[in-house]
């Protein structure tokens, strides 16, 4: 069953200059119980999607196309009062600053009783707490840690208790930005397979947004790749990441050290992001494309399908010649 | 590391460095307790090589950079450059020693007074250290700007960090590090802050730099893929004791330690 | 070309500042003032009887009101008041500029050294900012004039300054600190610079927008302090003030008699005040981090 389908969405942020096209004519689909990932760099608005997807816009955003259906209602047609019943029973969301998500002065097992109960006033308190706790226990956080205070808990279980705090009411649809960015590597893949587990356990669809390809590998089944405000590439993440087609997607890939990295590989020098609000026609990506053809600067690329669940933003000719080298 | 058959000689030789930090004491708690940042920390460096240094936040191994440009001092123990005690330097010699050693920081950001033009920036380390004159500092600053790749150097030369990208204001203080010719630098997670594709061409330029000059570097990172690509021997810190020291491919293929085997066992790896 | 930077920066700034209600009222009442201030260079040259002090209309015994010849009327021993009020704000603006610049340049100094050098050093400078702060300024000089006699207005003007450089010295400390920590100021440190040099080089222009927002406000505080020193008659007796106009009024009875003698100085010190008060306001505005954010990411 499809939960959340985006169609030709554009967010601009108004500035001085003019309008930052942020994102741009962006469209997916996400079916219950899916993950869905969504990679690439600074600046290259995938955060800015989760915020539309929480109705969390800043003041000088502007959505100026698109549709959101969620479950059957567009969300850009939501007033204030159904956005509010509807953050954290519909979508929820895990930041990546979980420091700063928690209240210091309140102790952590009454916030994440709040945020039930402010969605189902009617449940008795020690019914929820008694959610509180099976919470705890599906984060792997011992029972007796509930009546802490934020302080006292470790830096990887504030992001477990945020992630408790998302789950409280059982949404349909978790979208995490960044969520491990600011952790150690040992307790980053802690919290990643945690992730993993709670989404098989509830059927929780989730939307995974970070600058790290190799922690949205770990999570997600299908993957869009993003450059200046666009979908450059999307895909089952076999096929995104085994073999990778748009040029920029291949100079992601080349840039990720791993263990296994090649000491002499040879990486294509990202030349300075696009300007998103003077927009030209052409492809974005061309001044740091090796294949840039007059073409690529005066035509704006398609879609070009690869296979059925594959496709890639850009010319046919110029993903045919790249896969040969 | 140098092929060479005379030993070759340690440029850094720290023993036995401990650094306490003392907490202060609470209204609520009299007294103090000690943290011990750094305990017992012994190494030696040798001239030309890139070491790292690979913990994660909160290991020590920040301290440990800020100790040998002596930012701060150890708490006990003793370090060594060129083979002379560095623990007691004052004055003058302070100023000597820190002509020769040099420190580029995490946050480009940060690292950069938003005042001073990218000429003013890398000229400040020639101006205290009186190094040549006008004309002769401009071309200095030219060339380093060349060497760390923003060429034409003029073009950069009054710009200011504002108007710069990320990528481009860490080339800057790599150059002010580079710009007095220093034997040793301590590169404290110079690509954290920044994304992955801009991060690959800073490391190849430290590489470029390393060939150019035989200078040393101390390469402090939590990012083990990085310090793989990048460094001839690595150790790796866990709550302020080193764990494990050695050749990098040695280390990664075969750790002995059991932090260093859990370390490399998180690492995020492209299975599905 | 730091020089363009800076007039980018300033350029910037007053944009902001202009388009600020605030500021825009606050700029236009004292340009009003700055010409009234002016113009008391030329009115005692019209006529000798215009000087504010010792002009006196041979024609004239008493307090009258206003005329054709005295536009505001004059006072009891036939002084012309227009020319004294445009005096008193020639005065006003030394007396606020000056104690608020010594108090500034005292203020920041002591506050950048304090925070940079830590320590001992900081404590004791500190410690006496308190002492001196928690002194209420104007009973302190009320008690100094009492001792000493009347004084003089530049000694009026450095004292407010002595009294009032604590409060800036404290706010420049802990920009000061945070700034040390910074690390453009370690790699400054790392890179050999001397104390004095990161001092003066590298923190200076950091918490200078700050230092001239606080001297805005200390421009205000100066001008009450002197006005109602004078009001209560230890003014500097041979200088003419709107405190010492009003000190006038009161002293020959004419509190209720003469309005147009009472009214002018109180609106014109009232107004004066508002104008620093409202442009310390829009340059707070101006220097707000989350604005200043967004210059700079552009």
């Amino acid at each position: 069953m499809t939960l959340l389908q985006v169609e030709n969405l554009s967010v601009g942020y108004k500035t001085k200059k003019g309008i930052l096209h942020a994102v741009n004519d962006i469209s997916f689909t996400l079916e219950q119980g899916r993950s869905l990932g969504f990679v690439g760099e600074s600046g290259c608005g995938k955060t800015t999607i989760g915020m539309t997807l929480m109705g969390l816009l800043p003041e000088n955003a502007v959505i100026t196309q698109g549709a959101i259906h969620f479950n059957g209602s567009n969300l850009l047609h939501f007033k204030d009062e159904q956005w509010r019943n509807f953050r954290g029973k519909g979508i929820s969301m895990v930041f990546q600053a979980a420091m700063n998500a928690l209240n210091p002065v309140i102790r952590v097992d009454e916030q994440i009783m709040e945020a039930i109960e402010v969605h189902s006033p009617d449940i008795p308190k020690t019914e929820i707490y008694k959610q509180v706790k099976n919470l705890f226990n599906m984060v792997q956080i011992s029972e007796d840690r509930l009546r802490d205070y934020p302080h006292q808990y470790s830096g990887g279980m504030k992001q477990r208790a945020i992630i408790a705090m998302a789950l409280a009411c059982n949404p349909k649809l978790i979208i995490a930005d960044e969520p491990t960015t600011a952790l150690d590597v040992i307790v980053q893949d802690q919290i990643l397979q945690e992730i993993k587990k709670i989404k098989k356990a509830l059927n929780t669809s989730v939307i995974f947004i970070s600058h790290d390809i190799a922690v949205v590998a770990d999570v997600c089944e299908d993957i869009c790749v993003m450059y200046g405000g666009q979908i450059v590439e999307k895909g089952k993440r076999e096929e995104v990441f085994k073999s990778p087609r748009h040029p920029y997607t291949k100079t992601l890939l080349a840039s990720y050290l791993s263990l296994d990295s090649d000491k002499n590989i040879k990486v294509l020098e990202i030349q300075k992001p696009p300007d998103l609000i003077t927009l030209t026609g052409g492809c974005r990506f061309a001044d740091s494309c090796k294949h840039k053809s007059k073409n690529c600067e005066n035509h704006t690329p398609g879609w070009v399908d690869l296979s059925p669940t594959h496709q890639a933003f850009c010319f046919e000719d110029i993903l045919n010649k790249d896969n040969n080298d | 590391m140098i092929e060479d058959n005379t030993q070759p000689a340690p440029i850094i030789e720290l023993s036995g460095v401990t650094k306490e930090y003392r907490t202060k004491a609470t209204f609520f708690s009299k007294g103090y307790t000690n943290v011990m940042a750094m305990d017992n920390i012994s190494l030696t460096l040798q001239r030309g090589e890139i070491f790292g240094l690979v913990g994660q936040s909160g290991s020590g191994k920040t301290t440990l950079g800020r100790l040998l440009l002596k930012l701060e001092s150890p708490t006990k123990g003793i370090m060594k450059f060129n083979g002379k005690p560095i623990n007691d330097l004052k004055g003058k010699d302070l100023k000597t020693y820190r002509s020769k050693v040099q420190m580029i920081f995490q946050d480009p950001y940060q690292s950069l007074n938003p005042h001073l033009s990218i000429a003013e920036t890398i000229l400040e380390p020639l101006i205290v250290n009186k190094i040549g004159d006008i004309h002769s500092r401009k071309e200095k600053v030219i060339e380093t700007l060349d060497t760390v790749s923003l060429a034409p150097g003029k073009e950069y030369y009054d710009r200011f960090p504002h108007q710069l990208s990320g990528g481009q204001r860490q080339r800057v203080a790599i150059a002010r590090a580079i710009v007095l010719d220093p034997e040793f630098i301590v590169a404290d997670e110079p690509t954290s802050m920044l994304d992955a594709t801009i991060a690959i061409q800073l490391f190849k330029l430290l590489q470029q730099i390393r060939k150019k000059y035989n200078m040393t570097f101390l390469f402090i990172t939590h990012n083990l893929a990085a310090a793989q690509f990048l460094c001839d021997r690595i150790a790796v810190i866990h709550d302020g004791v080193i764990v494990e020291t050695g050749p990098t491919d040695r280390v990664i293929q075969q750790p002995e330690h059991p932090y260093t085997k859990k370390l490399i066992q998180a690492q995020p790896k492209f299975n599905f | 070309m730091s020089k363009n930077h800076y007039l980018a920066r300033f350029q910037k700034g007053w944009q902001i500042f202009i388009l600020n209600p605030l500021g825009k009222t606050g700029i236009i009442l004292l340009i009003v003032f700055m010409l009234m201030a002016a113009s008391s260079f030329f009115i005692p040259l019209l006529d000798p009887m215009y000087d504010p002090m010792t002009g006196i209309d041979p024609l004239i015994k008493e307090s009258t009101g206003p005329s054709f010849h005295h536009w505001l009327g004059t006072d009891n021993v036939g002084r012309d008041l227009f020319a004294q009020l445009m005096e008193g704000a020639k005065v006003a603006f030394i007396v606020g500029l000056a104690s608020a610049f010594i108090s500034i340049v005292l203020g920041t100094t002591i506050g950048m050294i304090s925070g940079y050098a830590g320590g001992i050093t900081d404590r004791i400078l500190m410690r006496f900012a308190d002492i001196i702060m928690i002194m209420p300024s104007l009973v302190v000089l009320l008690i100094l004039a009492s001792l000493f006699g009347q004084f003089n207005i530049w000694i009026i003007v450095f004292i407010i300054a002595i009294m009032r450089w604590p409060a800036v010295s404290r706010v420049i400390r802990s920009q000061a600190l945070s700034l040390k920590s910074r690390p453009f100021i370690e790699a400054s440190k790392v890179a050999g610079a001397s104390d004095i040099r990161i001092i003066f080089r590298h923190i200076m222009p950091n918490v200078l927008p700050l230092a001239f927002l606080y001297m805005t406000f200390r421009v205000t505080s100066a001008i009450l302090v002197e006005a109602a020193l004078s009001f209560l008659g230890f003014g500097d007796p041979s200088q003419v003030s709107w405190g010492m106009m009003l000190q006038w009024v009161w002293k020959s009875g004419h509190m209720f008699q003469a309005p147009y003698w009472l009214i002018p100085p109180g609106i014109c010190i009232s107004l004066l005040t508002l104008s620093f008060y409202l442009l310390g306001r829009a340059m707070d505005e101006v220097l707000d981090p989350r604005l200043r954010k967004e210059e700079e990411r552009k």
